[in-house]
């Protein structure tokens, strides 16, 4: 008892209990893992293998390194992300800024049509975008997945920058422009390098939302050549059937840059998940 | 670009600042025009033109040349009379309501828990988040093979506690495929909801509590007179937030049951998607989701209003 009262007042045993839920939380992040370092045996184990030892990488040669279409679709992904990424940054920057700082008549008008974007569901903007795109060549495109993909990620960089313009002194602004700057050199030279912890919250957040984006794949793209990964991975889902370890191969191969991401820049992806997931 | 001309020709300037003035106040737009015109592009054109096509009869043959014929409200007729849309609408709200109200609760609960000083809270809370980074595409296959009748191990945990005699086959049964689609959302939606009431209850000044213990109020009653209470406004957008989210999930289900079996995990945005690409019936298509814009936008009127009070008020 006094053990477990000494945990209690040092915190160590909430951290216990935080660990616990997060394990379990976590376990179909494990699983996923754990699945595809099996074989196509050790799969139907049971009971299952829970630490599937030794780790067996058959399943990774076999459905992604050795398999092209995988790998083109994986290089599909990272096209997407950083095509969405970069326009993302070139239309929200000076954007959040404007809003933050200039006080324009249609700001208010743009802020709310930004938020009214975020509460779109995907398919009602996929259908328009899939006959205007046909009628104008666009689809099985690159920048058809770009432009439709920036359309979640625009809203969601402009909330988030928003508020780190408003933290740059006016000093700043009324010093550059003294200097011969004007509007445009002062926001690129000056304002923009202050900002630079959020311009890479929403640069990783861009490039997670064009990596991960399903629908727009699915709808806008039927050519091998230019299909993210995720649409792949779907297809993988009839193609495989139940060969489970292959199909959780492709997974984590999908879910590794976010997990890496994460990993090294942990900090600014929490800021930017409670800053940018509704308003500020 | 009307708009920004005119609104910018208004202000009053001085006769000798006049070019410079109206030159700068002009350039001024440039930092938001590139914005809003890929906006009117990405979000307007398309509920514009789901507007339009929603009163044309828009098929496989029509779509490419513009000429469809006008069909009034025939499309909405079809559309609301078509026992499959009903039935994808209370398929939407019990996937709703079941998936709120597990993660609102779930993630108050660890909002709480994390609302504590403790070693490691940081990157515990980090690493729960990780669950909505995945994109959902890569959380619905996993669920999809937990969910395996044969060998998933959600039927192994369940047969060895005793919960099941024999295996299940969750996402092929229509009575449970959307209970399955269901759990797997509400795994994605619990950091969301975390991560929300936080900092709410953050804000909540710990002098606050001390006085409550003072007068001898329990744990229980500091949570019901004083945490509730101020968490009201948090809540409620939380909540009206959640709704609008859920009600638009695709992928998820998509990947998990594809709306079956038959269409026992069909919702509207599934619903939208059928008639459109799996039927090429746009017309119909743009008319269910008309549809179901006007019920997000119920929610989202009053999520807005809710949140413009709440930046007025800041």
């Amino acid at each position: 008892m006094s053990m477990l009262h000494r945990l209690r007042r040092s915190g160590w045993g909430w951290t216990l209990l935080a660990a616990v839920l997060v394990l379990v939380y976590l376990f179909p992040v494990y699983w996923m893992a754990a699945t595809s370092l099996k074989t196509n045996t050790g799969i139907y184990a049971s009971p299952p293998q829970i630490f599937p030892w030794p780790p067996m990488f058959s399943s990774y040669y076999d459905a992604v390194i050795n398999n092209p279409l995988t790998l083109r679709s994986i290089f599909n992904s990272a096209v997407v992300g950083i095509g969405t990424m970069l326009l993302t940054l070139l239309l929200a920057a000076p954007a959040a800024y404007a809003l933050a700082r200039l006080e324009l008549r249609i700001g208010p008008l743009l802020l709310l049509l930004l938020l009214i974007t975020q509460l779109l569901p995907a398919i009602v903007i996929a259908t328009p975008l899939f006959v205007a795109f046909s009628r104008i060549q666009l689809l099985n495109s690159y920048p058809a997945l770009i432009l439709a993909d920036t359309t979640f990620s625009l809203p969601f960089a402009v909330i988030v920058l928003r508020p780190f313009f408003l933290t740059v002194p006016r000093e700043l602004e009324a010093a550059a422009k003294i200097d011969g700057c004007n509007q445009f050199d002062a926001f690129w030279r000056v304002i923009l390098p202050l900002v630079r912890p959020g311009l890479i919250t929403v640069a990783v957040f861009a490039f997670l939302m064009g990596w991960g984006e399903f629908l727009f794949a699915m709808t806008l793209t039927t050519n091998e050549a230019v299909q993210p990964a995720t649409a792949a991975l779907n297809k993988f889902i009839g193609q495989y059937g139940t060969e489970w370890n292959k199909l959780m191969a492709v997974a984590t191969t999908i879910a590794l840059p976010i997990i890496v991401l994460f990993a090294s820049l942990q900090r600014y992806i929490v800021s930017g998940l409670t800053a940018g997931s509704v308003k500020e | 670009m009307a708009q920004t001309q005119v609104s910018a020709g208004q202000q009053p300037h001085t006769r000798g600042r006049k070019l410079s003035t109206r030159y700068r106040s002009l350039s001024r737009y440039w930092f938001v025009a590139p914005a809003l015109a890929f906006i009117s592009l990405t979000m307007i054109y398309p509920i514009v033109s789901n507007l339009r096509m929603s009163v044309y009869d828009v098929n496989v043959s029509t779509f490419l040349s513009d000429s469809a014929p006008f069909v009034g409200l025939g499309n909405y007729i079809r559309v609301l009379t078509d026992p499959a849309f009903q039935r994808a609408f209370s398929h939407s709200i019990v996937f709703t309501v079941g998936s709120l109200f597990f993660q609102f609760v779930i993630g108050f609960a660890l909002a709480l828990l994390f609302n504590r000083r403790f070693p490691g809270n940081g990157l515990l809370r980090a690493l729960l988040l990780l669950g909505w980074m995945l994109p959902t595409v890569v959380s619905g296959s996993i669920f999809r093979w937990m969910f395996d009748g044969s060998i998933g191990i959600i039927n192994y945990a369940m047969q060895s506690l005793g919960l099941l005699d024999s295996p299940r086959f969750w996402l092929t049964d229509p009575n449970t495929a959307l209970i399955g689609t269901i759990i797997a959302n509400i795994w994605v939606g619990i950091p969301f909801n975390m991560i929300l009431l936080l900092p709410g209850l953050q804000s909540i000044s710990l002098s606050l509590y001390e006085a409550a213990s003072i007068d001898g109020a329990s744990g229980r009653q500091s949570f019901r007179h004083v945490t509730l209470p101020l968490m009201r406004p948090v809540i409620l957008s939380v909540l009206l937030l959640g709704i609008i989210y859920t009600f638009k999930v695709f992928d998820i289900i998509y990947v998990m049951t594809g709306g079956g079996p038959v269409d026992a995990t069909t919702t509207l945005p599934l619903y939208v998607y059928q008639l459109a690409f799996s039927f090429f019936r746009f017309g119909d298509g743009s008319a269910a989701a008309i549809l179901l814009l006007l019920v997000l936008s119920v929610v989202a009127v009053i999520y807005l209003r809710l949140s413009q009070r709440e930046e007025a008020e800041s």
